[in-house]
C-alpha cells in the first residue's frame, strides 16, 4: 500500500473479502467482496494475519451512542428512582445534536444498590461520565455510573463555584467550604485532558 | 403488518414452502385466500360493496354530489378516494398511526384511476364548464388482515359498479344561474362503465419467487413488494415499490409477467362475481345477508 | 410546515392565466403533437437525458445536502442528523428516514400552497421507498434521518431530481449507505418513449389521444453498484412490454449518470482534505 490517499464513495468496491481482507469500520461486505458505505478515505490497517480494511470519512460521521459507548452527559432532572440527562459528547466526538438519557437507581453504583439515594448522588446540571446500557425497548438511552471511573466530574455548588471532589461520595465549595454528597467519578489523567 | 413476530426458524419455514409452491395455508404462489363480496349494502349511499378477502374487510360507499368542474378541465367531472384506516381494525392504527397508509392507498387508487381509458370523467360531466358530477368514494377498513390494496381495488371496482348517478332531467339556464331538475323516479340512474376499471395486485418476494395475497406473517419474510394496478386488457394503469428492499431490473421485469397475469384473472373472477350478485339483487326479494355475517 | 394565516394567501378561488391565453395550452399541446412526435422541442434525441449539474454541499448549516439541476428543474435538498423518533414508545431495531418533498410556491405553472398537497406526500413516500434500501438503516437504531427536498422550479421529472439529489446529499451528509442512488424519468406516448420529459412532455403522456394508446410515465431509482431497483413509480395506460421495454432504457440511463454521481462526491471529499491540509 503507498501513501497517497485513496478516495472512496458509498457503494464502490474495495477489494475481495477473504482471510486476510477483513470489512472494518466504515465498510460492508457483500457476495465476497468489501464495499465503502460512507465517502472518504480508504485506510487499511495492518493486523498480525490480516488487513482490516476502513474507511474514513472526511468529516465528521453522524453517530449515535451505542452500548458500551462512555459519553458526557448532563443532568435535567433527578427524581427518586431515576434521573434524566442530555448526552452531549461520545467519548471524545461532540454531538451536533443532544440525545435524552435516563439513568436508574441501580445503575448508580456497583455496591450497596438499594442503598442509593438519587439526590444524594446527582444533583441537576452536573456533569457526568457514563456508560451505555444495551438497549431495552425503553426508548431513551439507558445509562450506567456502577465503575469507579464514572459518576459526578464537574458539578457547582449552591453559591455557583466548580467544587473540587473530597472523597468518592463529597465534594467540597471552594468558597463557603460546604461539601455536598454526590457519586463523585475517579478522574483517570488520560481521561482528565478529554473532559 | 405489525405485531407479527417470528423466529429465523418459522421464516426459513415459511420460505421453503414457497420455494416448493405450497404455502402455509395450502395455496400455490399464485392462489388469493378465499374472497366474499357483498353489493348495495348500504342504504344512503349511492353505491356500495364489501369485499372479505381472509381476514381483511373493507366497505365502501360511493356518493354523488354535484360540482363546479375545474377550469382547467372543463368537460371533466370529479371522483375522489378517501381511507379511513380506523383503529377498530387494528389498535396500530390508533391516533395518527394509519394516515401514512391511508394516504399511501387513496393516492394509489387516485393514480390508478387517472387514465381517461380506465375511468373516463367526461362521462360526469352535466353542463361543459358549468356543472359536473362529483363522486366520494369512502374506503373503511374495518379488519386488517394483510393485503390491503387488492381488498381495497376489489371493493372499489365492486361499489363503483353498484354506483347509480341519478339522471339530470331538464336543464333551464336562467342568466347565469343553471337549474337542474333531477328525475323524479328514484330508480331513474345510469350506471358508470367499470369494465376498464383496474383491480390492485400486490406481489411479494419470499426468497427467488414472487406470491400474491400474503398473509401477515409471509408479509414479515417478504424482502420486496410490488403493487399493480392491472386493467381488464392487461394493461399496467400504475405500478409502485411499496416496501423496503430492491431488486435487479430482471427479477421486476418478471413480476410484471405475473402481476398482469394475475391481474387479468382477479379482474375476471370480480366481474363473474359481480354479475352473480346483480342477479340477486334483481331477483324479487333478494337474500340479504346480514350487514356483517 | 404548518398553516399560517399571516403570510399572504392567494384567493380562494383563482384560475390559471394559462386557460384564457388566446393560444390555449390544451390546444397547443394537441396541435403540437404531431411535431413532438417527429423531433422534441429541444431538439434532444428521444432516448437522450437532460444535461446533468450536480453539487454537493450547498446548505451550509446542514450535516449534508446537494444541489440538482435537469436544465430548467432545479432541485435542492439538505440532510440533518439522526435525531430520536417523535411520540415513539416502542424500540424500533431500523432507523428511519423522514422524507419531506415540497415544491416551492412558484416552482410550477400554478402557485403551490405551502402546506403539503396529496401529490406531494405520495411523492415525499415514493422518495423515502427509493432512499431506504440504500441506507445502512441498521447503524442507527430508534433515530431518523430528516430528508428536506425542495423543487425549485419544475420542467419534469422532479421526482427523479429529487431522488438523485437527496442521495447525494445523503452520502455528503455521511450517513452510511450501501450504495449511490440515481433516478431517471421517462414518458410514454403512442409507441413513442421520451426520455426525461419536460413538463410540456409531461402532461402529453398523461392524457391518450386515441383509443388504447400506450401513455404514461415511469420513473425509476436505481443503485448503480449493485444493479438493484430501489423504487418504481409509474402511472397512465401502458402494456407490460411496453413497461419492461422503458425500464431497460431507463436503467440504462440511471447507470449513465452514476459516474456523475461518484465523481461530483469524490470532488467534495477531495476538497474538504485539501481544506484541512491547510
Amino acid at each position: 500500500m503507498n501513501n497517497e490517499t485513496l478516495v472512496c464513495v458509498p457503494g464502490q468496491r474495495l477489494s475481495i473479502a477473504d482471510k486476510s481482507h477483513l470489512s472494518g469500520r466504515g465498510t460492508y461486505e457483500r457476495l465476497g467482496y468489501i464495499y465503502a458505505t460512507l465517502a472518504g478515505v480508504v485506510k487499511v490497517v495492518k493486523q498480525d494475519k490480516a488487513s482490516l480494511i476502513e474507511v474514513r470519512s472526511s468529516n465528521e460521521q453522524s453517530i449515535v451512542p451505542a452500548p458500551g459507548d462512555i459519553v458526557t452527559a448532563k443532568i435535567t432532572l433527578v427524581k427518586q428512582r431515576f434521573c434524566k440527562c442530555i448526552i452531549k459528547c461520545i467519548g471524545d466526538t461532540v454531538l451536533s445534536r443532544p440525545y435524552r438519557g435516563m439513568l436508574r437507581k441501580e445503575d448508580v453504583r456497583a455496591t450497596e444498590k438499594d442503598k442509593v439515594e438519587m439526590i444524594k448522588c446527582f444533583r441537576p446540571g452536573d456533569i457526568i461520565l457514563a456508560r451505555v446500557l444495551p438497549m431495552t425497548e425503553v426508548h431513551s438511552y439507558q445509562l450506567s455510573t456502577a465503575e469507579d471511573e464514572l459518576g459526578v466530574v464537574l458539578a457547582d455548588s449552591e453559591e455557583g463555584m466548580s467544587m473540587v471532589p473530597v472523597s468518592w461520595t463529597e465534594m467540597q465549595c471552594p468558597k463557603t467550604h460546604i461539601k455536598e454528597l454526590r457519586k463523585v467519578a475517579k478522574v483517570l489523567p488520560e481521561r482528565l485532558s478529554t473532559v | 403488518m405489525a405485531g407479527v413476530l417470528l423466529s429465523e426458524a418459522e421464516k426459513t419455514f415459511i420460505l421453503h414452502g414457497v420455494q416448493s409452491d405450497l404455502r402455509n395455508d395450502g395455496r400455490s404462489r399464485q392462489d388469493y385466500r378465499p374472497i366474499e363480496l357483498e353489493l348495495d349494502i348500504v342504504t344512503h349511499a349511492n353505491g356500495s360493496a364489501r369485499v372479505r378477502l381472509a381476514n381483511t374487510d373493507v366497505l365502501v360507499g360511493v356518493k354523488t354530489e354535484i360540482d363546479v368542474p375545474k377550469p382547467e378541465k372543463p368537460e371533466e367531472g370529479k371522483v375522489e378516494f378517501f381511507v379511513d384506516c380506523s383503529a377498530n381494525a387494528t389498535p396500530v392504527f390508533e391516533g395518527k398511526g394509519g394516515e401514512e397508509l391511508a394516504t399511501e392507498i387513496s393516492n394509489f387508487l387516485a393514480s390508478s384511476f387517472a387514465s381517461s381509458m380506465s375511468f373516463d370523467l367526461k362521462t360526469l360531466c352535466i353542463i361543459k364548464g358549468v356543472q359536473c358530477w362529483k363522486l366520494y368514494v369512502d374506503i373503511l377498513i374495518l379488519e386488517c388482515g394483510g393485503n390491503l390494496f387488492d381488498a381495497v381495488s376489489l371493493a372499489v371496482k365492486a361499489a363503483l359498479h353498484n354506483t347509480m348517478v341519478p339522471r339530470v332531467e331538464t336543464v333551464a339556464m336562467d342568466g347565469g344561474n343553471v337549474d337542474l331538475q333531477l328525475s323524479g323516479d328514484p330508480y331513474d340512474c345510469w350506471r358508470l362503465d367499470t369494465k376498464n376499471m383496474p383491480c390492485l395486485v400486490t406481489l411479494s418476494k419470499i426468497g427467488e419467487h414472487f406470491i400474491v395475497d400474503s398473509t401477515a406473517e409471509e408479509e414479515e419474510c417478504s424482502m420486496a413488494s410490488l403493487v399493480f394496478s392491472v386493467t381488464d386488457g392487461g394493461r399496467l394503469n400504475s405500478l409502485c415499490k411499496t416496501s423496503v428492499g430492491s431488486l435487479h431490473p430482471h427479477t421486476l421485469a418478471e413480476a410484471l409477467k405475473v402481476g398482469v397475469d394475475v391481474g387479468v384473472r382477479l379482474n375476471k373472477a370480480l366481474d363473474q362475481a359481480l354479475a352473480r350478485e346483480d342477479r340477486r339483487l334483481e331477483a324479487d326479494k333478494p337474500e340479504r345477508f346480514g350487514f356483517l355475517k | 410546515m404548518p398553516s399560517d394565516n399571516r403570510r399572504i394567501q392567494g384567493p380562494e378561488v383563482s384560475s390559471p392565466y394559462c386557460l384564457f391565453q388566446s393560444g390555449n395550452k390544451n390546444v397547443d399541446v394537441h396541435s403540437g403533437r404531431s411535431e413532438v412526435l417527429s423531433s422534441r422541442k429541444d431538439s434532444r434525441k428521444f432516448m437522450e437525458h437532460r444535461k446533468i449539474y450536480l453539487k454537493t454541499g450547498v446548505v451550509s448549516q446542514a450535516k449534508g445536502s446537494a444541489y440538482v439541476e435537469f436544465d430548467n428543474t432545479k432541485v435542492i435538498c439538505s440532510v440533518f442528523d439522526p435525531r430520536e423518533i417523535p411520540n415513539r414508545i416502542e424500540y424500533s431495531q431500523h432507523g428511519e428516514l423522514f422524507c419531506v418533498f415540497k415544491f416551492a410556491p412558484f416552482s410550477c405553472l400554478t402557485r403551490r400552497a405551502h402546506q403539503q398537497d396529496a401529490q406531494e406526500k405520495e411523492l415525499s413516500l415514493c422518495l423515502k421507498r427509493a432512499l431506504e434500501p440504500a441506507v445502512c438503516r441498521h447503524e442507527f437504531p430508534n433515530f431518523q434521518v430528516d430528508i428536506y427536498v425542495m423543487v425549485l422550479e419544475n420542467d419534469g421529472g422532479s421526482l427523479a431530481a429529487a431522488i438523485t439529489c437527496a442521495g447525494l446529499a445523503l452520502a455528503d451528509a455521511h450517513v452510511p449507505m450501501y450504495d449511490l442512488v440515481t433516478a431517471a424519468s421517462l414518458g410514454v406516448t403512442g409507441d413513442k418513449l421520451l426520455m426525461d420529459p419536460v413538463e410540456e412532455e409531461e402532461s402529453l403522456c398523461q392524457n391518450p389521444n386515441k383509443e388504447n394508446q400506450n401513455h404514461g410515465l415511469i420513473t425509476v431509482a436505481l443503485m448503480g453498484a449493485h444493479t438493484q431497483v430501489t423504487q418504481m413509480w409509474q402511472t397512465g395506460s401502458m402494456t407490460a412490454a411496453c413497461v419492461s421495454d422503458a425500464l431497460t432504457h431507463l436503467v440504462q440511463i440511471c447507470e449513465e449518470t452514476y459516474p456523475i454521481a461518484q465523481r461530483c462526491l469524490v470532488k467534495s471529499v477531495v476538497d474538504t482534505i485539501s481544506k484541512k491540509a491547510q
